[in-house]
């Protein structure tokens, strides 16, 4: 069952319900879905926790990814892990499940649309500037714009757009053409070369809620830490005359 | 390359919905197992850490006590070895006290058997003498032996000088007595001429008395109040006593 068509380019095509501005596509619905299997998977699992060295399947599972999760902003950001936590793990745990189900007949990752992908890319690019604000204080991060001439404040901002547009174009392009690629496949070789392809398209769906994840990290990380770098910097030759 | 703006502006609600749902039902509630099970797994720690402490403290309280009972064990071993050789010592001063003790009585015994030994060497030589002495007297010049030591007595008298016939004319005087002891009977006789000899040289009222005795060896005396003239073998067989104790002194000599 085809839910895209091989000539729609994206999920948002096809609308489901629409009334007035209000149209509900497949991109929607999916996202629903994935939505409704984190939080009540999560409610599930959460719901008889147990503090002590043994544990559910499901608990340890779980633990595990979000020990992991933490363990990457840990590396990057050092401090702090838990103020950027949620944000990033909701993007990691939303575009993986999202990848992931693709496996599923009939399913269409919203990660395969581009508005998804640009809302989660806008969404980090707003984070960004808010994370450094809220740890430097406006003028600090401001200034990291005109840094090391104000010559480069253009290239800053072309930066920040640039690396918007690319995590969102990335994560679009690499699942959507995946799907294509499957599609075309399944109507050329239709027994064994598709199912191939399909956990191909696993990894890759790892991999990229993995890169998205983590370029996040990195993004909010240069917003927080480059002040912090110079820091010492110029606090040494002081600690030294003491 | 459409995007739908309503999709859009959808999906960033969802996405902070779907952000404050898992904030809500799976950070805080993993993060908060995870710590409290770093807290109880940190406080198991610390309690095996106790038990370590515990278990060390216990261990150095242990051979703090076996150190102690060693250094015990050696105060007792050595002042039990000095209480035994004290005692050692004190056995070995009694024993030689013992042995010092059993040694004066032997050397005493020894000499009480050597002066008796002497003694009656002294009298059976004395006897023998006398005898044999007689016997030849008897021989040789038809002596008597006992008239020849009265006739010696006498002529001690008759050459008194006159300082020691004072001596024994005082207590004649008085009405004392003079006493002739003699390790034989004096015959008669004899008595007579003594007493004529005694009050013609000494005093004419003066009693004599005659006693014998076997104490004066071959010999006779004259005593009054503790003046006294003496013929005996005494000093012969002092001689040979003299003699005799210096030939089993250096025989003794020679044996050790």
């Amino acid at each position: 069952m085809e839910v895209v068509a091989i000539n729609q380019i994206s999920p948002d095509q096809v609308i489901l319900f629409s009334w007035w501005f209000v149209t509900i596509s497949a991109t929607l619905l999916y996202t629903w879905l994935v939505m409704g299997v984190l939080v009540i998977g999560s409610i599930l699992i959460t719901g008889n926790l147990s503090s002590d060295p043994t544990m559910t399947r499901w608990q340890s599972v779980l633990e595990v990814l979000v020990e992991t999760i933490r363990s990457e902003i840990r590396d990057v950001v050092k401090d702090d892990v838990d103020t950027y936590f949620p944000f990033i793990g909701t993007l990691f745990l939303f575009i993986l499940f999202s990848n992931l189900f693709t496996f599923i007949p009939g399913y269409v990752a919203p990660t395969s649309s581009l508005t998804t992908t640009a809302a989660l890319a806008i969404m980090v690019f707003f984070a960004v500037p808010i994370y450094g604000i809220s740890k430097q204080g406006i003028i600090e991060y401001l200034k990291e714009y005109f840094r090391p001439t104000f010559i480069f404040f253009p290239f800053h901002v072309m930066g920040e757009f640039s690396r918007t547009l690319a995590l969102a174009v990335r994560l679009f392009g690499n699942l959507m053409s995946h799907e294509k690629v499957i599609a075309i496949l399944l109507a050329v070789t239709p027994l064994f070369f598709p199912v191939v392809m399909q956990v191909l398209g696993l990894l890759i769906g790892i991999i990229q809620a993995y890169i998205f994840a983590v370029l996040t990290i990195v993004y909010i990380a240069s917003a927080t830490q480059s002040h912090e770098e110079a820091e010492p910097q110029t606090k040494e030759p002081n600690s030294t005359n003491h | 390359m459409h995007i739908d703006w309503f999709v859009f502006f959808s999906q960033i609600v969802n996405f902070l919905i779907l952000l404050f749902l898992l904030k809500k039902f799976l950070y805080g509630r993993i993060i908060g197992a995870i710590d409290a099970r770093k807290a109880k797994i940190g406080a198991l720690f610390a309690e095996a850490e106790q038990s370590r402490q515990d278990a060390r403290t216990a261990a150095e309280d242990c051979e703090r006590k076996r150190q102690d009972l060693e250094e015990r064990y050696e105060q007792s071993l050595n002042e039990a070895r000095r209480e035994v050789e004290t005692y050692r010592e004190r056995l070995m001063e009694k024993a030689r006290e013992e042995v010092d003790y059993l040694k004066v009585r032997w050397t005493e015994a020894l000499r009480a058997e050597r002066n008796n030994f002497l003694h009656e060497l002294r009298q059976l030589a004395g006897r023998q003498i006398y005898a044999a002495t007689r016997r030849v007297l008897k021989d040789l010049a038809d002596l008597n032996l006992e008239e020849r030591i009265v006739e010696v007595l006498l002529a001690r008298i008759a050459t008194m000088d006159e300082n020691e016939r004072g001596k024994f004319r005082g207590p004649a005087r008085e009405g004392g007595t003079i006493t002739v002891t003699c390790a034989f009977d004096i015959p008669t006789a004899t008595q007579v001429r003594l007493n004529d000899t005694l009050h013609r040289y000494l005093s004419g009222d003066m009693d004599v008395a005659y006693v014998r005795s076997d104490d004066i060896l071959s010999g006779c005396e004259l005593r009054s109040d503790g003046h006294k003239i003496s013929w005996s073998m005494k000093d012969y067989l002092d001689t040979i006593e003299e003699r005799f104790y210096s030939a089993l002194y250096e025989e003794a000599q020679e044996r050790t």
